[in-house]
């Protein structure tokens, strides 16, 4: 124990040597120096919080953030235990004097402390005060207690430099509430810190005091990392200290956590971890430190400085704060579990309770004016400047939305252009055809031509039609008709020969001419066949021999001698002939000429 | 004294008797008109034509309506008379009527309707009577009236079964007495201006309603 108590306060000093920027950057010694250190104040002030689930800081292969999920576990309680009963003092001072102080100890702290102020750069009152509160009755071991403290101070002091804004803070909550609302201090935890401590303070001052010193006494020899711890566990008297304790001590945490976290920056720069606003202002601090301002002057500056409202805020803190140091505290089970024990607020009430302030605040924002996107019709004017971009609007849409134009879609229609045209399917707009109601009227159309007949001819005519109707002349349409039908007939009629069953028969034709060598059987056919040359005659109409007919192959040797003796004859008296016929012209030409 | 009765002489009244009411036969054309006969001048430029169609006037005449014709050429006249075996006193007149619208520029043919119908008759006018025009707007106003190639005249007689001859600023109208106000007014729309197409379309309406 010792050992290791010794390593976690080498780890401590060593960590208070180490130069402040280079918290920023990752370095995984500084990480495993704040572990330990870290570790020995966990196990240091662990007797301090019998509620606390963890005996000891679990360090080796856990994450930065687990580590602090630890530590918050055990200070979340104490600090709202302590913070509670800051405020029980705050309202009956005159018990803050019947705690018990520790004249002693408290001297020597007093020396050692006025050493760390004149160390430490613009160490706080606070401290003092707190160190006053620490004197707290009933701790025995305080000597030992003292050094604890003074070593976890020193290491507070030390780590508090970082952050001495939060005693400043701590001075200006002495004020009054008013100062200490701010963004960077998180008033609900200080209310539950407080409630906390106001039942461990109400526990301890039954019976746990002795307990408690007696805690401290086996833990004296630890150091204490958490001085605020410490502090709360002794200032429980002191509501003042306390509070300010547990506004140190949330900075402390935070800047432990920081501590603990700096390998984070290594995350940060991965982009898995985000920086929050603690640290961005601890980084800010240190910057303007770095720059040469004065820290007192840093101190002072406040959230309000860098953001938002400072009226609005301060009064919506103070409201919250009155609410919430009224409710339970959910997250702490064993806080609850504790104080059923207890008896002081049943589950079921802590539970209306909650209710209740739900309702309340559904009821207050049932009164005021609703938002402007809960409102019915809102014109541009009644709503705050482009507060319409950041709503989702939803809208609906009556005409279809344009398409979106990708290469698929020109692709396909290109295709269905393409198929279209190969096809020859066009939408072309068709005439509707007319339906013939009437029979149209004969359009009588003005001849421009002379009129071959003559004047007199016409009136004949006309009156030679008026007396006989019937030798009325065709007129040219009828003419044109007569022939449309003498065509259409022929063409029928071949029509009517390709199909068989409704076939008529030949018209008369007037003009009779004799078909030679047409076979029978055509006349008499039905369907006229396709009839060539070659079928209309009969064999012996084509040829008409006489005598046997004889292929050469067939013949006997003299009947071939006698065919071409034959033929020989007929050749000199047809050759014969011809030089007859040529004498003969020879001869008139001769006279001619001659 | 007696009133004696009047011896009234019974005087052998041997009342001449009156002749007898003349019976008088009708005159006869030849004798209504005695000495009747028709001149009709013949202007220079129908001079050729006559000769040409002489024979088509002279046959007509003569053996069908049978009148007498001849020429005078050195008054330049064409002269008709009446002859004795002529049957109809009118006959005279149709071909005087004939012989004239020869002569004002008809066709033989054409003419020849008048020996043949009584309804016809030869209507004659002048631009002017219209419209006075001068110069240019005279001269479009006749090619108005003629038409390309002479279709527009072509057209109206077609549709109304006329004549018609556009003598320069004069014009003369071959026609039955049906006609006369829708030859007459295209003939005048024409004149006056209006395009051809319009009296075309009034034509056809026309000569629908009659056909």
């Amino acid at each position: 124990m010792a050992d290791s108590k010794d390593a976690g306060e080498e780890a401590l000093r060593r960590l208070i040597a180490t130069f402040q920027p280079s918290f920023l950057a990752p370095n995984p010694a500084l990480s495993e120096t704040s572990r330990a250190a870290s570790r020995h104040l966990f196990s240091a002030l662990r007797p301090f919080c019998p509620k606390s689930p963890l005996d000891q800081l679990l360090i080796d292969g856990f994450d930065a953030e687990q580590i602090w999920q630890q530590i918050d576990l055990q200070s979340q309680p104490l600090l709202s235990s302590l913070r509670r009963q800051v405020k029980h003092f705050a309202k009956n001072p005159e018990e803050i004097s019947k705690l018990k102080v520790v004249p002693l100890g408290k001297k020597v702290e007093k020396e050692q402390r006025e050493d760390w102020v004149e160390e430490s750069d613009g160490f706080d009152e606070e401290l003092e005060d707190d160190e006053e509160g620490e004197g707290k009755g009933g701790e025995e071991g305080m000597d030992i207690e003292d050094e604890d403290e003074e070593q976890g101070r020193e290491s507070d002091n030390e780590e508090e430099s970082e952050g001495e804004d939060e005693e400043e803070k701590g001075e200006d909550g002495e004020a009054g509430d008013g100062g200490i609302e701010d963004k960077f201090l998180k008033i609900d935890e200080l209310a539950k810190y407080l409630e906390k401590e106001e039942e461990n303070f109400e526990k301890a001052e039954e019976d746990t005091r002795g307990k408690k010193g007696a805690d401290d006494e086996e833990n004296t020899e630890d150091d204490d990392d958490d001085d605020e711890e410490e502090e709360e566990e002794e200032e429980e008297s002191d509501e003042v200290s306390v509070l300010l304790g547990s506004i140190v001590s949330d900075f402390v945490l935070l800047c432990l956590h920081r501590m603990l976290s700096l390998d984070l920056a290594a995350k940060m720069q991965q982009g898995t971890w985000k920086m929050q606003g603690m640290d961005l202002f601890y980084g800010v601090f240190l910057t303007l430190e770095h720059c040469g301002w004065d820290e007192q002057f840093i101190l002072l500056l406040r959230y309000e400085d860098f953001f938002g409202d400072k009226g609005k805020y301060s009064k919506k803190m103070k409201a919250q704060l009155h609410q919430e140091s009224e409710g339970s505290d959910e997250e702490d089970d064993d806080m609850k579990f504790k104080k059923q024990n207890k008896g002081t607020a049943s589950t079921h009430q802590k539970q209306l309770e909650k209710i209740h302030s739900k309702i309340e605040e559904m009821e207050k924002a049932n009164l005021e004016p609703k938002t402007w996107t809960m409102q019915g019709e809102v014109t541009a004017a009644k709503r705050p400047k482009n507060s319409a971009l950041e709503v989702d609007l939803d809208f609906e849409h009556n005409v279809r939305p344009a398409p979106v134009i990708t290469e698929e879609v020109t692709a396909s229609i290109e295709d269905m252009i393409k198929k279209r045209i190969t096809e020859g399917n066009f939408n072309d707009v068709q005439k509707a055809p007319k339906l013939p109601s009437k029979v149209p009227r004969e359009v009588k159309e003005l001849d421009d031509n002379k009129s071959k007949k003559g004047l007199a001819e016409i009136y004949e005519q006309e009156y030679v039609e008026k007396e006989d109707p019937t030798s009325a002349p065709l007129s040219f349409r009828d003419e044109q008709k007569q022939q449309a039908s003498v065509l259409f007939k022929k063409l029928g009629l071949k029509l009517d020969a390709l199909a068989h069953f409704s076939f008529a028969p030949k018209p008369v034709i007037e003009d009779m001419s004799v078909q030679i060598n047409v076979p029978a059987l055509a006349m008499e056919e039905i369907a006229p066949v396709a009839v060539s040359d070659a079928a209309m005659l009969a064999p012996e109409e084509v040829f008409e021999g006489k005598g046997d007919i004889k292929e050469e192959t067939e013949l006997t040797k003299e009947e071939r001698k006698r065919r071409r003796a034959n033929k020989k004859r007929r050749f000199k008296a047809a050759a014969v002939k011809r030089m007859g016929k040529k004498v003969q012209e020879g001869a008139l030409p001769n006279q001619m000429n001659g | 004294m007696v009133l004696s009765s009047m011896e009234v002489e019974a005087a052998p009244s041997k009342a001449k008797p009156l002749p007898p009411k003349p019976m008088f036969e009708p005159l006869k054309p030849y004798e209504m008109s005695d000495g009747q006969f028709r001149k009709v001048s013949v202007p220079q430029h129908r001079y050729n034509p006559l000769k040409k169609a002489l024979l088509d006037i002279y046959t007509p005449i003569y053996e069908q309506m049978k009148i007498d014709i001849r020429m005078n050429l050195k008054a330049r006249k064409v002269e008709l008379k009446m002859r004795p075996d002529t049957p109809d006193i009118s006959n005279l007149q149709k071909c005087a009527d004939f012989v004239h619208a020869f002569m004002i520029g008809f066709d033989v043919l054409d003419a020849i309707a008048l020996l043949h119908l009584d309804e016809l008759y030869v209507e004659s006018f002048e631009i002017k009577d219209v419209k006075t025009l001068r110069g240019d707007h005279l001269s479009r106003a006749i090619g108005r009236l003629s038409g390309k190639g002479g279709k527009t005249k072509f057209a109206i007689e077609n549709a109304t079964k006329t004549r018609i001859v556009i003598a320069d600023t004069k014009i003369h109208i071959l026609e039955s007495f049906a006609n006369i106000k829708i030859v007459r007014d295209s003939l005048c729309r024409l004149i006056m201006g209006s395009p051809v197409g319009k009296v075309y379309s009034k034509l056809r309406a026309v000569t629908a309603r009659l056909a």
